[in-house]
Order: C-alpha cells, then sequence, then structure tokens
C-alpha cells in the first residue's frame, strides 16, 4: 500500500501543510528502467488513451511538462496505482510497483517540447 | 395500459417515410424520418432566396465536447442534448429569444470520459409518445417528459468495465427503445437491445457476434451471399468473437412495410488483424433485425476479416429507386471503406459498390460473391509491419458520425466525405478489460489533390459521383436536403454552408464560431416560418487528432496534428446551438 502522498501545488489552509508520506522513483535516472517502462507503457494499453509516445489523445499528454494531478514521482504513481476520475483505470490491482515506477521513469525521461506553448501561424 | 400502447402507435410518425408524404415542419427523431433521409418538404427557403439566410439566435451549451448529432423540434419546442456531462435543454421556440423552458440535468459518471473512445460526444435524442429518449455516457438510457422535463425511467444499458459507453441516439419503433454500445476500441462484445418504452425494462439483447444463439439467428435468418449456421462464431478462431469489439453506435432505420430494422456495426477488436483470423461476422456489417423480438432476418459484411478499422456504423437511407429499369427498394451506405453501396433492402443483394473517394484497399466489389477484391499488398498485421498508403484511412471515406441526406426531387444523395489515407503499423495488442484493445499506429496524409474533405453529390442508382465541393479539411457534418433544392452542410474550420442542390454551387456561408460535427436541420417554427438549425463544436475524433483546438486545460497542451497542422488557427473548441432564418 502507498502511503498517502501530498500535492505541494495545493493551497494549504492556514499555511500549514498536513502531514503526509513521501515516495520515492527507485528506479530514478535509470535508462534501462525507462525502456522497460516505454514498454509496459505500450503492453498495459496506456498509449491507446494517452497516445504513441503519451503525446496525449483521449487522455491528456504526459509529456508537456503539464499535470492535471501533480508531476511529482509518488503523485504521477497515485495516479497509475489508484487512477484518476474522468477514466483512468487504476492499475495497482494488476502491475507491480515496480512496474508502476518503470512508466513513472519512462515519463520522466522524455524531453518537454519547448514550443508547445506558443502556436505561430503569422511570419 | 392496453389503451395507452394504441395511441402510441397511433402517434408515431409513420407518413412520409421517405420523405416524400406530408410534413408537419417538425424534426422528431435523428434522421427526420425512419427511412433517415434527413429531407424536408419545407420550401420557404430556396437556391434563390438562401443568400440573404440570416442568425436569428445562437446560445452556448456550456459544454466543450464535440457537439455531434442534431436538436429536435416538435410542438414549438427544441430539445438540445449537449455532450457530456448530457444535459437536456428544452428551449420555448414560441417566445421571443427563445427562453427554457426546462433544463434536465442527468447524474453521469465522469469515468465515461475516459472510458469513451474519441471525446465525450453524445448524438442525439428521439421523440416519441410525449418522451425525449437519449442515451447518457456511462452507459444509461433515460426517458425524460417533453413537457415537464421531469425523468420517467432510466435503465443501465451498457458496462463501463467492460470498455462500453452510450454515445449514439436510440431509435424508437413501435414500442420498443433500441441502444448499442461504443467500445470497439476496447475489446467489448457487442450487442443491440431493445428497452420497453413505457418502462425501459429490457426486452431483448441481440449480440453481433458468437452462437446463433446470442446473435438471435433462426429460422427467419436469410442473409444472401452467406449460408449455414454459425456464421457470426466459425468466422472467429476460439473465443476471439467474445473480444471482437463489433459496436453499434451510429444511425438506425425501419422499413415498416417490411417491418425490418437496420443498422451498421463497427469495427473487429483488435486492429491488428492477425489476432482474430476468419471473416469475423458480423463485423463491419449491415443486419437487418425484427425489432418485436431482435431476430436476425439478413446480414451482409462490406469489410469480411476488417484490417483498417472500417466500422459500418453509418447510416442505412430507405429509398425506392430504378435500378437497370427495375423499381426497387434499396438501402444506400457510405461505408468508411471508400465504397458506396445500393442494396436491396428486402433480401441484403448488392445492386451497386462503387468507391466515393480514393481506394486502394480493394479494386472493386465483386457482384456475384458480394465480397471486396482485396490489394493484398494492403493487408496489416504485427507481422507485416509499416503498410503504406492505405486509403481512405481510418476516419473513413466518410465518417459515419457524418449522416448524408437524400433528395427524392433529384435523386441525389448529399454527402460529406474525407480525402485521407494512412500507413498502417499493427502491433500485438493484449485484452485488460476497461482498457483499449487496439495495436496499431496509423498516421494519416491527404489523398490525391490534397484537399482533405469534399462535399458530394452521388447518384446511387449508378454509383456515380454528380459534383464535388472540395475542401480543405476532412467534411465532419452531416447534411440535409429540402424542397427549396438547397442542401446544407458545415465544416471543420468553423463555416456553415448552403449550396444549390442540383449545382453544387456554394450560395450562403456563415462562421459559426467552432468546427462543425454535426447535423444540420430544418423546421417550420410557431410563427410559420422556416428555420435551419446546427450545432457548432469541434470534437470527436477532431480532439483526439488535432489536440491543439482545445484550450481549457493548462495541464494539457499538445502539438498540432502533423497533417492538419493550421486546424487550430480557425476554430477551437466550443458548443453552441445556431438557428437561421430568411
Amino acid at each position: 500500500m502507498p502511503p498517502a502522498v501530498r500535492s505541494d501545488a495545493h493551497v494549504f489552509a492556514g499555511g500549514v501543510a498536513p502531514p503526509a508520506g513521501t515516495l520515492s522513483n527507485p528506479f530514478a535516472g535509470d535508462r534501462q528502467a525507462a525502456g522497460d517502462g516505454e514498454r509496459i507503457f505500450r503492453a498495459m494499453n496506456c498509449d491507446g488513451c494517452h497516445g504513441g509516445g503519451a503525446l496525449g489523445w483521449e487522455g491528456p499528454s504526459l509529456v508537456d511538462g503539464r499535470w492535471r494531478y501533480g508531476g511529482g514521482d509518488g503523485e504521477v504513481f497515485h495516479s497509475i496505482y489508484y487512477g484518476r476520475p474522468r477514466g483512468m483505470p487504476a492499475y495497482g490491482g494488476i502491475l507491480e510497483t515496480d512496474g508502476i515506477w518503470k512508466i513513472v521513469t519512462y515519463l520522466r525521461a522524455q524531453p518537454v517540447p519547448q514550443d508547445v506553448p506558443t502556436e505561430q501561424w503569422t511570419p | 395500459m392496453r389503451p395507452c400502447r394504441i395511441l402510441l402507435l397511433l402517434s408515431l410518425p409513420w407518413a412520409g417515410a421517405q420523405g416524400q408524404g406530408r410534413d408537419d415542419g417538425q424534426w422528431t427523431m435523428p434522421g427526420k424520418n425512419y427511412a433517415s433521409t434527413r429531407y424536408s418538404t419545407l420550401t420557404a427557403i430556396t437556391a434563390a432566396n438562401v443568400a440573404r439566410l440570416r442568425p436569428v439566435w445562437s446560445f452556448s451549451t456550456g459544454v466543450l465536447g464535440g457537439h455531434e448529432g442534431q436538436p429536435l423540434v416538435v410542438d414549438g419546442t427544441m430539445y438540445v442534448v449537449t455532450p457530456f456531462p448530457n444535459v437536456l435543454y428544452a428551449f420555448d421556440l414560441a417566445q421571443e429569444g427563445y427562453p427554457l423552458k426546462w433544463k434536465y440535468r442527468p447524474d453521469v459518471s465522469a469515468t465515461s470520459v475516459g472510458i469513451a473512445c474519441c471525446d465525450a460526444i453524445n448524438r442525439g435524442a428521439f421523440y416519441t409518445g410525449g418522451k425525449i429518449v437519449y442515451n447518457l455516457l456511462d452507459g444509461h438510457t433515460v426517458a425524460v417528459d417533453a413537457v415537464t422535463g421531469k425523468e420517467l425511467w432510466k435503465t443501465q444499458i451498457a458496462d463501463m468495465s467492460r470498455g462500453e459507453t452510450t454515445p449514439m441516439a436510440p431509435f424508437v419503433v413501435k414500442d420498443r427503445v433500441i441502444v448499442g454500445p461504443s467500445g470497439g476500441e476496447f475489446g467489448i462484445h457487442g450487442w443491440a437491445k431493445a428497452l420497453d418504452l413505457a418502462t425501459g425494462r429490457l426486452i431483448w439483447t441481440a449480440y453481433n457476434a458468437g452462437p446463433d444463439s446470442a446473435v438471435l439467428a433462426g429460422a427467419a435468418f436469410k442473409p444472401f451471399y452467406d449460408k449455414g449456421p454459425e456464421l457470426a462464431l466459425k468466422t472467429w478462431e476460439g473465443d476471439a468473437w467474445q473480444t471482437g469489439g463489433v459496436p453499434v453506435w451510429g444511425w438506425l432505420s425501419y422499413d415498416p412495410e417490411l417491418d425490418l430494422l437496420y443498422f451498421g456495426t463497427g469495427n473487429a477488436a483488435p486492429y491488428n488483424a492477425e489476432q482474430r483470423p476468419g471473416d469475423n461476422k458480423w463485423a463491419s456489417s449491415v443486419l437487418a433485425r425484427r425489432p418485436e423480438d431482435g431476430a436476425l432476418v439478413w446480414a451482409y459484411q462490406f469489410t469480411p476479416h476488417e484490417n483498417w478499422d472500417y466500422d459500418a456504423n453509418a447510416e442505412m437511407i430507405l429509398v425506392d429507386l430504378t435500378i437497370q429499369g427495375r423499381l426497387r427498394k434499396t438501402l444506400v451506405h457510405f461505408d468508411k471503406n471508400g465504397f458506396a453501396y445500393t442494396l436491396d433492402r428486402v433480401t441484403g443483394e448488392v445492386l451497386v459498390a462503387e468507391p466515393f473517394t480514393t481506394v486502394t484497399w480493394a479494386k472493386r466489389v465483386d457482384r456475384a460473391s458480394g465480397r471486396p477484391v482485396v490489394d493484398t499488398t494492403r493487408l496489416t498485421g504485427a507481422s507485416r509491419g509499416n503498410v503504406r498508403d492505405i486509403c481512405p484511412s481510418l476516419e473513413g471515406g466518410k465518417t459515419p458520425v457524418a449522416p448524408a441526406a437524400y433528395s427524392p426531387r433529384t435523386g441525389l444523395f448529399y454527402v460529406a466525405t474525407n480525402n485521407l489515407c494512412m500507413d498502417f503499423e499493427a502491433s500485438a495488442a493484449a485484452h485488460i478489460a476497461g482498457t483499449p484493445y487496439i495495436g496499431a499506429s496509423t498516421p494519416y496524409h491527404a489523398g490525391p489533390g490534397g484537399h482533405m474533405g469534399a462535399f458530394i453529390a452521388w447518384d446511387a442508382r449508378v454509383g456515380r459521383k454528380v459534383w464535388e465541393i472540395r475542401e480543405p479539411y476532412p467534411v465532419w457534418s452531416g447534411s440535409v436536403a429540402t424542397a427549396g433544392d438547397v442542401v446544407f452542410y458545415g465544416t471543420l474550420d468553423g463555416w456553415f454552408k448552403a449550396a444549390d442542390a442540383r449545382s453544387g454551387k456554394v450560395l450562403w456561408k456563415f462562421k459559426v464560431g467552432s468546427g462543425v460535427v454535426g447535423c444540420p436541420i430544418t423546421y417550420r417554427g410557431p410563427d410559420g416560418k422556416q428555420y435551419v438549425a446546427i450545432y457548432a463544436g469541434i470534437g470527436g475524433d477532431w480532439f483526439l487528432l488535432s489536440g491543439d483546438v482545445r484550450s481549457d486545460d493548462p495541464a494539457d497542451v499538445r502539438p498540432p496534428a502533423d497533417f492538419a497542422p493550421n486546424l487550430a488557427r480557425h476554430t477551437s473548441q466550443g458548443g453552441i446551438v445556431w438557428i437561421f432564418g430568411l
């Protein structure tokens, strides 16, 4: 069971952060784990919703540097483990935690495109 | 309850099944009539005066999903169903400014947004017997009192944990509400169900694949080309039919004389066709069933062993046409696979099958066998690598989202078409319930000519294009034809257009604020004047393909589609109901 994770993007009422657990990625920065994570991402049909390369499809882009539910390692882990509203399935029942961390590692390894925020059509 | 049932039967719109009878100026069902002609006999707006058309009213639905489908107009009231969360609005057309009579806000699970393959769309409602009947995205059908807006019944019909969602518009025949699921991308076991109009109680379930007992293929089943028992079981390997997709997300038609209900079925799952050897009946097919008990009477498969996501959910338009000197009861269908079919709707025999757009996956349709002559170099599968230049793309030569119209005055069909081709690289897919079951990467490019779409007029008697209006983007809008010899359609870059039904000359256009993926209607208002209504609100597949048309989520910023990099220059999401008049 993963501990409850606090999102530092939320406002803390009264300025006081509630206690929370921490989760750290055992594969952080591991290129082989990132490659494994890419294969798991496809094998678990993640690309069916988030698109090839996680560029976005029915589900949001996961490689634009933006996160609905927080982009910390623990927050992304929670999103995969327990699922999220609007259709993100909970994979914690069928995926080992190592597999989820490898997906997180894969997503973390993707470069964030620099030219996405501004689309320009005139010279 | 008996007298009540008789009253309901009398209130059904039998007359004018092909749009040639008396027109009361209303629009009570998605396709205008049981024949699904989307033809109105109203004559006030004509090719001569349509240039004077002007907007008389607009309303933001407050929802940004793709606004597919069409409003209904009944007894001076316009009914509008939004995409998720499926709000139902009832506008009073007799009052200045068309204020709401009521607004019904159902409890819909947000989970449905991510289980729906392709945006959280809805294709509209059906009015009959004082009820507005429609589907919520999360697998429920509701009936709402058309006068009060009160919910009369709500029935769960689909299971999201199996990948089923329900954006299609129900179709009501007699006292049967016919519904079906989406989920061809989730490996569902596709079906159609009939609910009792009075209570919402389930009456029958007919699967589209599997044993005859589940498909309801009994003594009455006489397909024109295929013979023998268990066709929908033997044409799959092992139990692949149980996760073989075959959804029902399009439009339905009904012939009251033959007492036959017609609808198309969707793709076989997964896209990697090597995981499901065989014809995979009845994927990508048209089924003719008895509405009373669901019994299958005939079936015809447009694309056997479907390799390219060629769903056949597009409308089946029922008209009588003279083919080679003989008047035939026909069914006309524009398939995603790029062929336009004119079938005998009594038997399922193919009378005409000709390409209406660029087709490379097949050379022709063999009339003797009813089967396409496939170019085997365009077959796909995980062992075949990246197969290039397949036309049409899996968006279809015509999307089923955009139903065609038929004018008995011109004898022509008016059809939104796409000019897109694709490469198709399949890979092995694992079936995990509640997650997508696809296994393919399918980038698109424009077909010959470089334009990505066209609005065309088609002669289904001989299978010939009569005229076309080329558009820079795929045409994703339904159409309506009128006795004023005008046809209306919308474009992805946000124009609503009127064209001369005979010449194809564009006579009028107006920028409606967002791309059009909905279907226009025309009606006579309480003031006696003719109006035309359309939704603006790009979405559906375009929500996925051109993710930069959305602006509502700072946590989801995507690059433009490589094949249509400028679409977001002309439109972003929206949700607007427009009404136009002279």
